[in-house]
């Protein structure tokens, strides 16, 4: 067992020593009349009756920003046609490798996804998918309260995406619209 | 019995008090700290020491397989046993428990309290817990010599050991404004004797988890809990007993409130010290500085005797 | 007196009876031998935990000790005043006073109050 015997002082003890004789005589008046401690007790109580910076949580909620990357979405267009085009490079870029996703052509001959799966568990919520889309399908909604109780809720599927989608459309559309000369 | 009833009456009023002060104190702190603190529990918080007192005695209680399981158990009984025992010794208004030899019975209070401290700490058999109990042991230890020599001061004054008889003595001019540096090192006492904030090295949450009661948990959390805020409410009781006024009106209870307000004050603006410097202020500035302040004011006191008996 | 011989025993038991009423009343659980463990950050405490000490704390304990017994003896001095000349009490309390500063002065002279360790 090795014991420390002494310490460094990191401060050059003398340099802040006091000079001249009035200069002494303030310092011991402030060490005296613990003038600091008392300044940091007016501090605090200038604090005390300042307006707190709290919101109220679930009742007040505070600005997010157009580029807040929250909750996926699957968007579609005007007509209710779906955009996703099952392309997959959302897929592709995903570091997490949280989305999987499967493709057939369907009656009409358009490619479209049959399976859109995204496990919210793994997702880091990086916005590499909405960067990689080239038709805004997936998109990262302004939700973020969607905590659930279980892990297998937060496996979310297409249904549950395009749900998403059309809940959230109005925000995610104008989150969009103030954000377009930046993409 | 009337008397038995008084006491439950005076033990019941301080444990609601002291469910008060935890809101009290958090309500203070978040304001200091530009936030509101709880506000959702009843009006405006009211009731959130009654949740938090279900939330405490509901919770799993779980001790280390390692524990000295009853010296475990019964410390925490100690503690607060023993400081809701410290309310006896206060001047009651209706005169059926204050007794003449108060001041000695609240110092051995205080003295035989460390031995909760150093039972919890020691019990628990961790790490944490015990270097905690450790630090607060000296600490206690240390600090409790000043704490009685400057209370020697006042009692020089008043000559006799019962604390009701403070208020007879100050009818015109507090002793704080007699003794404002014995009463500022008495309160600084109070704070490391209680543990409090500058000074409150037992918990030392940044580097000892929760300091000497890190294993407790539900009911022995609850009591180390209580048992700490009791002797605190205790001690700003007394600073507005021993130094400002402490006659039994209506007063004292403001003065009480507004000493319990500078201890969360205290504790909403001071960091944590230095633990040599603590034992510095202790053993190089408090213990000298109590001394040679009895000398003076014994000094003092005869000489006024002497020019009494004088004329 | 008496008082205190009912009232001690009166608010052990209460406090005693709190404990256990939490005890019967908080959720139980299996026991499980990572919570029943010490707290500690990450690894099995393999050592024992009561670790040999800084001797300081015991050292301060023993001039604490010192300390106490002076002022366990200074306490008399104050019934006293009634029943002594003021003169004799005042000389006698004071000089008892500065050879207690003087003690202290000693210590910390010697280094017995230093907290280096």
């Amino acid at each position: 067992m090795q014991f420390r015997t002494t310490y460094k002082l990191v401060t050059d003890p003398l340099g802040s020593e006091p000079k001249t004789n009035q200069e002494i005589v303030d310092r011991a008046g402030d060490h005296l009349l613990l003038t600091e401690i008392f300044r940091g007790f007016g501090v605090t109580l200038a604090h005390f009756f300042k307006e707190p910076a709290t919101i109220n949580y679930p009742f007040e909620k505070g600005p997010l920003s157009p580029r807040f990357r929250g909750e996926h979405a699957l968007r579609r267009y005007p007509s209710g046609e779906e955009r996703c085009i099952a392309c997959k490079l959302c897929e592709a870029i995903c570091p997490a490798q949280a989305i999987t996703i499967e493709a057939e052509p369907r009656a009409d001959g358009s490619r479209r996804t049959t399976r859109y799966d995204i496990d919210m568990t793994k997702c880091i919520y990086c916005g590499f998918c909405q960067e990689a889309c080239p038709v805004d399908a997936i998109v990262e909604g302004p939700n973020f309260e969607f905590s659930t109780e279980t892990h297998e809720e937060l496996m979310y599927n297409k249904e549950k995406l395009l749900n998403n989608g059309d809940k959230w459309e109005a925000e995610i559309a104008a989150s969009l619209q103030a954000d377009h000369l930046y993409r | 019995m009337i008397q038995v009833i008084l006491f439950l009456v005076v033990v019941v009023c301080v444990l609601v008090g002291v469910a008060f002060f935890t809101l009290f104190e958090r309500k203070l702190l978040g304001y200091i700290q530009l936030r509101k603190g709880p506000n959702k529990v009843g009006l405006g918080g009211v009731l959130q020491p009654f949740s938090d007192a279900i939330k405490l005695f509901s919770k799993e209680h779980v001790s280390p397989s390692t524990s000295n399981y009853s010296a475990f158990l019964i410390a925490p009984c100690f503690s607060l046993g023993l400081s809701l025992l410290m309310w006896l010794s206060i001047p009651s208004f209706f005169n059926l428990l204050s007794f003449n030899k108060s001041v000695l019975f609240f110092l051995c209070g205080l003295g035989v309290g460390v031995y909760g401290l150093l039972a919890a700490g020691w019990s628990s058999n961790s790490k944490y817990s015990l270097i905690g109990c450790l630090r607060g042991v000296a600490q206690t230890v240390s600090y409790e010599v000043s704490l009685v020599l400057i209370l020697f001061t006042p009692l020089v004054v008043t000559v006799g050991y019962e604390l009701g008889s403070f208020s007879s003595f100050q009818e015109n001019l507090w002793f704080i404004f007699i003794f404002p540096a014995a009463g500022l090192i008495w309160f600084i006492s109070c704070l490391a004797e209680t543990n409090r904030t500058p000074f409150d090295f037992a918990e030392g949450e940044s580097e000892l988890v929760s300091g000497y009661n890190t294993e407790y948990s539900s009911g022995g959390f609850a009591l180390i809990m209580l048992a700490e805020y009791t002797s605190i409410l205790f001690m700003s009781f007394l600073f507005s007993v021993i130094f400002l006024g402490g006659d039994c009106s209506f007063f004292v209870l403001v003065s009480f409130g507004v000493m319990a307000f500078i201890f969360v004050w205290v504790r909403g603006t001071l960091p944590r010290f230095r633990y040599d410097k603590l034992m510095y202020l202790a053993w190089k500035f408090f213990l000298p500085f109590s001394i040679s302040y009895l000398v003076l004011m014994a000094g003092l006191l005869s000489m006024l005797f002497l020019g009494f008996k004088e004329c | 007196m008496f008082q205190l011989m009912i009232f001690t025993p009166l608010i052990l038991t209460i406090s005693s009876v709190v404990l256990v009423l939490s005890l019967a009343l908080s959720k139980k659980s299996k026991m499980n031998r990572e919570k029943s463990s010490p707290f500690e950050c990450g690894f099995d405490a393999n050592s024992n935990q009561r670790l040999p000490f800084s001797l300081r704390f015991f050292l301060v304990t023993i001039i604490f000790l010192i300390f106490d017994v002076e002022i366990v003896i200074l306490f008399p001095a104050i019934q006293s005043i009634f029943t002594s000349q003021e003169f004799y009490w005042n000389f006698i309390f004071i000089s008892f006073l500065i050879i207690l500063l003087g003690g202290l002065f000693h210590e910390w002279k010697q280094g017995s109050l230093n907290w280096a360790i």
